[in-house]
């Protein structure tokens, strides 16, 4: 489980998130949407400490993120990310990519990191890019590596920044399945995604932010069809 | 005109045997400098305050001072200061080695801070810590691009060796100076040391172009 309280964030002056509380439980697929600037990246990005809270607390099942006893090193490894720009390896190979951190990190053996990164590779549909290098893989093809090397790693929750964002059109969607795929093999998501359809479909939640707060937390059909809150109405008239 | 290189065909074995002089001592420089380069570029983007200081202060006063009166330091202020007697070779190392290490550790910063930020992010979502990052995601890219910027330098020293002889190096120069001296004749024995330097600096133009290559095949 993540525990967020009374989370805020300042960048300088700039507060970004506004006293935050919510929890996402094991299993749970949570979209998290709003407007450009609403400070989802933010709250993403604070869930494993890529950026530092202002104040309040997080908490990674029972242990709390943001204190000073943490290894948040090592709770990263429970805590995988994908990124709008992928931010694959360019010097390494997909292979390299998926096995650099489990054999690093985690100190498993180079043969069971790559029997795992054969499977992960086969499960996003990649077996046949195994020995490339990721500029020569077009965007799909580089998010999907990437949701692999994330993967890679076990971790118990995954966290995806508008994994599909940067993608050509005629790509959203082989990101997309694989996304769903995951959502129904039980492990836990954390999705900012600008991807109506997608959230209204996949999502078990949406966090709706505006302005730094978190503004309505529903279910995808009451969300998209009856949101509590005129600022979810307004910003749900103009995107759909 | 009355050139006549026939008379300096004896001397040519002689002035070659500079050319492992030079090679050596280029060598040891380089790699003095290199190793001694990428810590203090390390320094210097760590959040260590007093280890970036010290990285700055020490860049700024190899650039800022000639390198022929760091060599003279060395040579003869070694033995003044310490009691050590070095010998011209060592200081010769020393002062280059030291030396490059400044302009070296300028260029990996350079390229450190050219690598795309998000590439440290993606290694601290993994979980890698700081060292493994630099060593295997960061400086491996950051290299690549500054590839052309360090075989620079490294041919700027190879260059600047000649300097050396002031101190009584046995290199390229030295040996062509001595010859020359031998049989008052400066232009030949002159040429034929430029025409080495000239080839030596063609060598490594080309062996650096080979690695660029090699370390693209990413691309
Ligand atoms: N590193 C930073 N330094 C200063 N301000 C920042 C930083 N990162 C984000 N901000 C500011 O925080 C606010 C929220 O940014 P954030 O990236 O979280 O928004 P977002 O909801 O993800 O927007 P988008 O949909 O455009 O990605 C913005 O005003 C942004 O300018
Ligand atoms: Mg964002």
């Amino acid at each position: 489980m993540i525990k967020v309280e009374n989370l805020q964030k300042k960048f300088g002056e700039n507060e970004v998130l506004r006293s935050i509380s919510t929890e996402i439980n094991k299993g749970e697929v949570v979209a998290v949407i709003g407007p450009s600037g609403s400070g989802k990246s933010t709250l993403l990005r604070c869930m494993n400490q890529l950026e530092e809270l202002t104040s309040g607390t997080i908490w990674i099942d029972n242990q709390q993120l943001n204190h000073s006893k943490t290894n948040v090193m090592e709770l990263r490894q429970k805590i995988g990310m994908v990124f709008q720009h992928f931010h694959l390896f360019p010097h390494k190979t997909v292979l390299e990519n998926l096995i650099y951190a489990p054999m690093k990190v985690k100190g498993i053996t180079k043969k069971e990191a790559e029997s795992k990164a054969h499977q992960l590779l086969e499960q996003v549909g990649l077996s046949m890019k195994v020995n490339e290098y990721p500029k020569r893989l077009s965007g799909g093809q580089k998010q999907r590596v990437a949701i692999a090397r994330a993967l890679a790693m076990e971790p118990e929750y995954m966290l995806f920044d508008e994994p599909t964002s940067a993608l050509d059109p005629e790509m959203v969607k082989e990101v997309l399945d694989v996304m769903k795929q995951l959502g129904k093999t039980g492990m836990t998501m954390v999705i900012v995604t600008h991807e109506m359809a997608f959230a209204r479909e996949a999502a078990d939640r949406v966090l709706f932010l505006d302005g730094g707060k978190l503004v309505e937390e529903n279910s995808p059909s009451e969300f998209f069809n009856e949101p509590k809150t005129d600022r979810a109405k307004a910003f749900l008239e103009k995107v759909l | 005109m009355n050139l006549d290189f026939t008379q300096f065909v004896p001397n040519i074995p002689y002035i070659l045997e500079g050319i492992l002089v030079t090679l050596k001592f280029v060598s040891v420089s380089a790699i003095l400098g290199f190793v001694l380069g990428t810590i203090l570029a390390l320094f210097k983007i760590g959040r260590v305050k007093i280890l970036s200081w010290i990285a700055d202060a020490y860049t700024s006063v190899f650039r800022g001072t000639p390198l022929i009166l760091q060599l003279l330091l060395f040579y003869h202020a070694t033995p003044q200061l310490t009691g050590y007697d070095i010998s011209a070779f060592e200081a010769g190392v020393l002062s280059f080695g030291l030396n490059s290490a400044a302009y070296i550790s300028e260029i990996i910063r350079a390229g450190i801070r050219a690598v795309d930020t998000g590439q440290n992010e993606a290694a601290a979502a993994l979980g890698i810590p700081y060292r493994p990052m630099m060593k295997d995601i960061i400086l491996p890219q950051a290299m690549k691009n500054i590839l052309p910027a360090l075989m620079n330098e490294f041919i700027t020293l190879t260059k600047e060796s000649a300097i050396v002889s002031v101190i009584g190096v046995f290199d390229i120069m030295r040996r062509s100076q001595i010859v020359a001296a031998e049989k008052f004749k400066y232009f030949e024995p002159l040429l034929i040391a430029g025409v080495i330097y000239y080839l030596l600096v063609m060598i490594l133009t080309l062996v650096g172009k080979m690695v660029e290559r090699r370390m693209s095949r990413s691309d």
